[in-house]
């Protein structure tokens, strides 16, 4: 059995995107783009590459280092800590802001993939397409329990064994709900049910 | 006692027997949504898991608005299934002892307190009062030997109490899920469905009395 969890919101209590934009003031940037997106006016790939762009040419050190500081909700994170072997992470953010922070972690890991030079993101090699992840546990026979609150997560949670939508920091993406067997917006309430399935 | 046992509160359906164009947890009853007075019963108990379909952001909407700790389960396909159907989904992985209640029943408290402190499995009925109810059969020790929705002693209005392992998937009603398993301990409550606009007022006076 595999809990896949998305990291943004739901195992952080904090967005990534958002507190980077802030700590660098390029909000109103990434805010206008967030808010067309939600709207449905640029697609969400579309939308996280025109964020990279924006945010690529920050320095990635600094953003590693800041992401370090991002609060987690704690039971979610104590029980993938009890339950490593068990537990991914998904994220479609990219690998040189992200590693350290999940790295805190310590599950296994998957996200999207760039270059950097001089300390920048130069390129983005490769956007994580997270039911590939879903179905390459799958397809070693496990059962898969997928979690997760954003558009991005929705073709995973279309294939996922179980697909458990979670509000924990903001509420999860419409487009989510017609492929979730459960929907959660406490805590204590997703650790229970994460239990009940173990 | 209930910390160990999950409820299942069915509130999936069209409600289209009673003819108020909404899913029956929504229906106003003295002023506050029929979804509202059944949490107020269930405060005490931690695992609770209320089957959604029909509605499912409203009853989200005003579930959230009473407690945020509650598990939503999904029945998509609630036009085409009954309480069976969203009694097996909101139990497959819940807690080993589950029990099942129909999100248009209203009981009294007191009979409540009593439900969430049998340990065992049990079928819970009542005097008959519904237009169209479904009747049990019980024996002398008040043991519910059978289903019938053309007689019987009382009515049976749920909840129940049982394993989970027992129950199969089924787009049946939920009673069907308790039959292999006859007979079974009954307790007898005050306790009203609501099917109809008839049952709609009596639950409206019923719960003036609590």
């Amino acid at each position: 059995m595999k809990f896949i969890f998305d990291l943004d919101g739901t195992v952080t209590a904090q967005e990534t995107l958002p507190l980077i934009a802030s700590h660098f003031k390029v909000e109103e940037k990434i805010n206008a783009l967030t808010k067309e997106t939600i709207k449905g006016n640029i697609p969400f790939m579309e939308s996280f590459i025109r964020r990279v762009h924006i945010l690529g040419k920050l320095p990635v050190s600094e953003i590693a280092d800041l992401l370090m500081h991002v609060k987690f909700h704690n039971k979610v994170f104590d029980f993938i800590q009890m339950h490593r072997d068990n537990c991914i992470i998904a994220t479609g953010n990219l690998d040189c802001w992200v590693e350290k922070l999940v790295a805190k972690i310590g599950c296994e890991y998957y996200t999207s993939i760039s270059k950097t030079s001089n300390n920048k993101v130069v390129s983005l090699t490769q956007i994580l397409n997270k039911e590939t992840i879903v179905k390459k546990y799958q397809d070693l026979g496990e059962k898969v329990i997928y979690i997760g609150d954003g558009n991005n997560d929705m073709e995973a949670m279309r294939i996922a064994d179980v697909s458990i939508a979670t509000g924990l920091t903001h509420l999860p993406a419409k487009s989510i709900l017609p492929f979730s067997n459960y929907l959660i917006f406490n805590e204590n309430a997703l650790c229970r049910q994460l239990n009940q399935l173990f | 006692m209930s910390s160990t046992k999950s409820i299942v509160l069915s509130c999936a359906g069209i409600g289209s027997r009673l003819g108020l164009g909404q899913t029956k947890a929504l229906i106003e009853i003295n002023k506050k949504p029929l979804i509202y007075w059944q949490l107020q019963l269930f405060k005490e108990v931690e695992d609770i898991r209320i089957v959604i379909g029909y509605q499912a952001n409203d009853v989200v909407r005003e579930v959230l608005k009473t407690r945020k700790d509650v598990i939503f389960v999904y029945n998509h396909d609630y036009f085409n299934t009954k309480t069976g159907a969203s009694f097996y989904l909101g139990a497959k992985d819940a807690n080993e002892y589950v029990i099942e209640w129909d999100g248009d029943l209203l009981v009294h408290p007191d009979d409540v307190k009593l439900i969430l402190q049998t340990d065992e499995e049990y079928l819970c009925y009542a005097d008959i009062s519904s237009d169209e109810a479904v009747y049990v059969k019980t024996n002398a020790h008040g043991d519910v030997e059978s289903f019938s929705t053309e007689e019987g002693n009382y009515e049976w209005t749920g909840p129940a109490c049982i394993k989970k392992s027992k129950l199969q998937y089924t787009t049946g009603n939920v009673y069907s899920q308790f039959e292999p398993f006859l007979p079974m301990k009954g307790l007898k409550i005050r306790a009203f469905d609501i099917d109809t606009y008839e049952d709609y007022k009596r639950v409206s006076e019923f719960i003036k009395t609590w």
